[in-house]
């Protein structure tokens, strides 16, 4: 399997000068193509910062970011957002759709930004295979939080981009909803060969994934199979202590 | 990306509503001026077309270039020339027809009109005019009138019954015999004709033995055309200017628009002004809009929105907004501008109005005006909504934050390059047109780089405004303050739309202060008589017959009759104001000699002058210099400079020049005075003279009245006022543009903390308490506006009155009016609140903490 997303060496200040913080202090990392990878670690370990940086949010200080084959860092804001909205999909804590949408416009916004029709077929299938059908014209405020984050699911696989970026998506979520959407990124991985990339706080969140990393001050300390939801716990109380 | 930016104007229908507001008014203003301008024009047009509809060829008296405006004199040609025409080959008939301004008065003695003039016209045969009898017939005696039909009815006049017109000879009375219409209108654009035979309309209007046009019919066969090279080939020689009937319609219309231009000019200013306040609200509002949609829009960009989509969805947003305002704005302006007329009856001045014309230039300018401001104004904020980092959707709990703190040298570098143009405007030579676009230009400039600074100067500001009030009302009152300060740029901009409107009235209202107490200045500086004679309406002339009527009052000593005109001088810059005045002016006026004294004036001569020595006039030629004047009626006449008087101090005889009243009569052509200057004789107690005085005039001469020293400062300073109220009532529309963006800006702040209020409301703050917050932000942020438009107000005024020092302008700050200003701006505040206040104190506690 190629990698899909590679960094090499990254680092990510922050500040000047004596206030200066490393967010990332030398990460070097790939994530093959189909697969998914929970990404965990205390707060301010740096997780969020490695995802930004890999995603083409942010800039790193120093180091390379390779996604699908295209290196990132010199690429100009025109470029980087042509990628970010043909190669990869986001899925948020906050759910972030626009009001003022219906569940199905929100789904295809990616598409529409690009001036693209969606396939119909593909996109029925989408939304059946997050049990939205019944809900497609309702706008978010109608919708629960877990209906919410389905659409946005829906929305960051709807142009099959190479990877998608999972921020916490179930931190806003009851358990019986943090296991649909669990089941669904998982479904992604397994049934349409997407590649899933998930910072997460909730071990549960992180035993569906094939792989785990745990951040700690900027530094990958652990790099391996997740397991179940114990043998998560038992990882991060080691990194923790 | 359309239908998202149409979503989302529809989900905030009110923000919308209340954006749009802020054009409206401004592109009601200019298309309602356009209208209102228009419709004169038209009606005018229509009068004119009627007007010459019979006339092959008009004879009227040749003009001067830049004597010929509205104050000029009226001319006329000696009445010998109808026979030299009337022999011409060809003409069938020619008729000199005479005009003039009379004063007709109601049945009850009183004036008929504030506003439009009344005329004393001669009757002219059927084909020349437009007038037709309704009732009754023409006069045939000189005591008999015919009356429109406007006049006749409005005034309750009966058909043989008496009417009394006060003309250059004093009140005559006469018994009317007829009723005309013009056309088929009733009037003439609200102007009031007494018709009358042409020997009595010369006597009336003071124009005995001449005539003020001749029209002209031509024989079957003979083109207009050829006619008029015909009567322009006999009256070589004369000082006439011969056209067809088609080209004189064309030509007054043509002057008239002239006129009419001024009023345009002005309305369309006060327009102006309200779009550019309009502006600022624009920008303000899609600042706070951008800042607020921080997170949809980063949101947008992670999803791969473009900078450029981003931008334009801003952009769209704008030019829907601008575009429907324009259209609202516009069909407002058709509704305001007979509102616009209204306006102007209310302070004394009344325009004839018609059908409302709307021309196509009307709704172009309107929509272009209209959207290209709320375009532009809101490009700012769309370009910083491009900036918007992707990331930001990420962030929790952002901040709008403060922005980059750049040092200010763009808002400095803008504020020198206002106070340049003003400047240039002031100091420079330019004409008066240049003048004012330069000074409109540095004064708009100026605005704006002080609402550039203004955000550093929101905190000591809100400081200093919020202190008392804190100390009055306790945490509402640091709540609000703090409230203020939290986004500076915000409070800065929102209050800088009105300090705008507040700066131009506090400059008005001082350089008024300073005009009324220049006029009191000049008063007793340089009169010295006991009373004045002017026309009631404070402009027209005093009828000629009343200096030697009010001379024959016992107790009166001297009388002396002020002309005014103008003239030009070769190699003197405008055209000099010329006055003519009576030997005994030595005795009832005063002035500072340079070289000179009060024995030159009384003995001038036919061809000698004083000068101001610091005019033009008094740079150029020193006492003995001779100079030559052309007059309005085209004379030649050599002057000889007998004294010059110190500069500016002309006092009552205004600038320029002082001729004889022989010079001024025979060579400027203006019979009648412009005022008389009375001193008693001190023979008896100065009360009766007065009275007298006072009855003489009612009954001779009712269009004129005797004001003392006192009374004439009075009256001066209440016309100042009128036309102060009127700009007022223009500068107004400004302000409540301003107001409307103090609404929009609370409301969305409002909107924003919904969050804190739930907070502050959950922890016990009452809803009276969370409406007085906001109330308070809003009285702190219309006076952080007020008083620096205040200082702005000031600083202009400063400025402005520096070239007119030296014309005795003094300057007097209306402290008062100031201090009242500041108390309606804290209470405009207090307005604007009441609907955002009333939002934020509704808040449902546990939905606004839930909120989103």
């Amino acid at each position: 399997m190629p990698d899909i997303v590679t960094a090499t060496d990254l680092t990510r200040r922050y500040g000047e000068g004596e206030a200066a913080v490393d967010a990332l202090a030398g990460v070097t990392v790939a994530f093959p193509a189909g697969g998914l990878t929970a990404i965990m670690g205390p707060s301010g370990s740096g997780k969020s910062t490695l995802m930004h940086c890999l995603a083409g949010l942010d800039t790193p200080t120093s180091g390379s970011v390779t996604l699908d084959g295209v290196e990132l860092s010199g690429l100009g804001d025109k470029e980087l957002t042509e990628l970010r909205r043909d190669r990869v999909g986001f899925v948020f804590q906050a759910f972030n759709l626009l009001p003022v949408l219906t569940a199905e416009e929100n789904i295809t916004l990616p598409l529409t930004l690009a001036g693209r029709k969606p396939d119909q077929a593909w996109l029925d299938q989408l939304i059946e295979t997050v049990g939205l059908t019944d809900r497609r014209t309702h706008r978010p405020a109608e919708l629960s939080g877990g209906q919410q984050q389905r659409v946005a699911v829906a929305r960051a696989l709807v142009h099959k981009p190479a990877v998608v970026f999972a921020d916490e998506p179930t931190g806003n979520l009851d358990s019986n909803s943090s296991e649909e959407i669990q089941r669904l990124l998982r479904q992604s991985v397994d049934d349409l060969g997407q590649t899933v990339i998930m910072v997460t706080h909730d071990a549960h969140a992180a035993s569906i994934a094939d792989r785990l990393l745990v951040l700690a001050d900027g530094r990958i300390v652990h790099d391996a199979p997740a397991g179940d939801a114990d043998a998560v716990f038992e990882v991060m109380r080691g990194v923790t202590a | 990306m359309t239908s998202l930016t149409l979503r989302n104007m529809a989900s905030r229908k009110l923000r919308t509503a209340l954006t749009s507001i802020a054009i409206i008014l401004g592109v009601a203003m200019i298309s309602g001026t356009f209208v209102l301008t228009d419709t004169i024009n038209k009606s005018f047009d229509d009068i004119f077309q009627a007007g010459n509809q019979g006339i092959d060829v008009a004879v009227t008296p040749k003009t001067v270039a830049g004597l010929d405006g509205i104050d000029g004199p009226q001319l006329s040609m000696p009445q010998t020339l109808v026979k030299q025409v009337a022999a011409v080959d060809g003409v069938a008939v020619a008729e000199g027809s005479v005009s003039g301004q009379v004063s007709i008065r109601s049945p009850e003695g009183k004036a008929i009109s504030k506003g439009p003039p009344n005329f004393a016209s001669s009757v002219a045969d059927e084909r020349f005019t437009a007038f037709r009898y309704t009732e009754g017939r023409a006069p045939s005696t000189p005591r008999e009138v015919a009356l429109d039909a406007s006049t006749f009815d409005k005034q309750g006049f009966r058909l043989g019954g008496p009417v009394t017109v006060v003309g250059a000879q004093g009140a005559t009375r006469y018994t009317i015999t007829g009723v005309v219409r013009f056309g088929d209108e009733n009037s003439l654009a609200g102007a009031s004709f007494a018709l009358m035979t042409t020997p009595e309309a010369q006597r009336a209007t003071g124009q005995a033995g001449r005539v003020n046009e001749i029209d002209v019919a031509g024989d079957d066969g003979v083109s207009p055309a050829e006619l008029k090279s015909r009567v322009a080939t006999a009256l070589r020689g004369e000082r006439v200017t011969v056209r067809t009937g088609q080209e004189n319609a064309d030509k007054q219309s043509e002057d008239l628009k002239k006129n009419l231009s001024f009023l345009r000019t002005a309305l369309l200013v006060f327009g102006g002004i309200a779009v550019f306040v309009g502006a600022f609200v624009i920008y303000n509002t899609f600042s706070i809009t951008v800042a607020q949609r921080t997170r949809e829009l980063a949101l947008l960009r992670t999803l791969g929105a473009s900078r450029g989509q981003v931008l334009r969805s801003v952009a769209l947003e704008a030019a829907i907004i601008g575009l429907a305002a324009s259209i609202v704005g516009l069909i407002g302006g058709l509704l305001l501008a007979p509102g616009l007329t209204q306006l102007f009856s209310a302070f004394g001045f009344d325009l004839p109005s018609g059908g409302s014309v709307v021309q196509a230039r009307t709704i172009i300018v309107a929509l272009l005006v209209g959207t290209l401001v709320t375009i532009l104004a809101s490009l700012a904020p769309a370009l910083r909504a491009t900036r918007v980092a992707p990331v930001a959707a990420m962030r929790e709990g952002l901040s709008e934050g403060e922005g980059r703190r750049r040092r200010p040298y763009f808002a400095t570098l803008l504020l020198v390059v206002g106070v340049v143009l003003l400047c240039l405007g002031l100091f420079g030579n330019g004409s008066g047109g240049q003048a004012a676009t330069l000074l409109g230009l540095g004064a708009a400039v100026v605005f704006l780089a002080v609402a550039l600074l203004s955000p550093r100067l929101v905190k000591p500001l809100a400081a200093g405004i919020g202190r008392p009030l804190q100390g009055i009302f306790g945490l509402s009152g640091l709540l609000a303050r703090e409230n203020a300060t939290r986004n500076p740029a915000r409070t800065a901009v929102t209050a800088a739309a009105l300090m705008i409107g507040v700066a131009l009235v506090a400059f008005v209202s001082i350089f008024a202060a300073g005009l009324t107490g220049s006029v009191d200045a000049t008063v007793d500086k340089s009169f010295t008589g006991d009373l004045t004679v002017m026309a009631t309406d404070g402009f027209s002339p005093v009828p000629e017959g009343a200096q030697a009527a009010v001379a024959k009052v016992p107790g009166v000593g001297d009388t002396t009759a002020f002309r005014f005109s103008r003239g030009k001088v070769r190699g003197v810059s405008g055209t000099p104001a010329v006055v003519g005045v009576d030997p005994s002016v030595a005795r009832t006026y005063k002035t500072t000699w340079k070289e000179g004294d009060n024995d030159v004036l009384a003995n001038l001569g036919a061809d000698g002058a004083v000068v101001d020595a610091g005019s033009g006039l008094g740079d150029k030629y020193k006492v003995g210099d001779r100079f030559t004047v052309t007059t309005p009626t085209g004379k030649q006449v050599t002057f000889t400079v007998r004294g010059l008087v110190d500069e500016g101090d002309f006092g009552v005889l205004g600038g320029g020049m002082v001729v004889s009243t022989q010079a001024v009569v025979e060579d400027f052509g203006v019979r009648q005075p412009g005022m008389i200057a009375v001193k008693f004789d001190g023979s008896r107690p100065a009360p009766e003279v007065r009275k007298e005085v006072d009855t003489l005039l009612e009954r001779q001469f009712p269009n004129a009245e005797a004001q003392t020293k006192e009374e004439l400062k009075k009256s001066q300073s209440d016309q100042i006022n009128q036309l102060l109220g009127l700009i007022y009532a223009l500068l107004a529309l400004s302000v409540i543009v301003s107001l409307f963006g103090i609404v929009n800006t609370l409301a969305l702040s409002v909107f924003e903390r919904t969050r804190e209020l739930g907070m502050l409301r959950a922890i016990g703050t009452t809803r009276r308490q969370v409406r007085r917050i906001v109330r308070l932000e809003a009285v702190i942020t219309s006076l952080i506006g007020a008083s620096l438009g205040v200082v702005l107000g000031v600083l202009f005024a400063l400025l402005v009155s520096r070239p007119l020092e030296e014309e005795g302008f003094v300057l007097t700050f209306p402290i008062v009016t100031l201090l009242i200003l500041l108390v309606l701006s804290a209470l405009a505040g207090i307005v604007a609140a009441i609907m955002p206040a009333r939002r934020a104190s509704k808040l449902d506690v546990l939905e606004a903490l839930a909120y989103e």
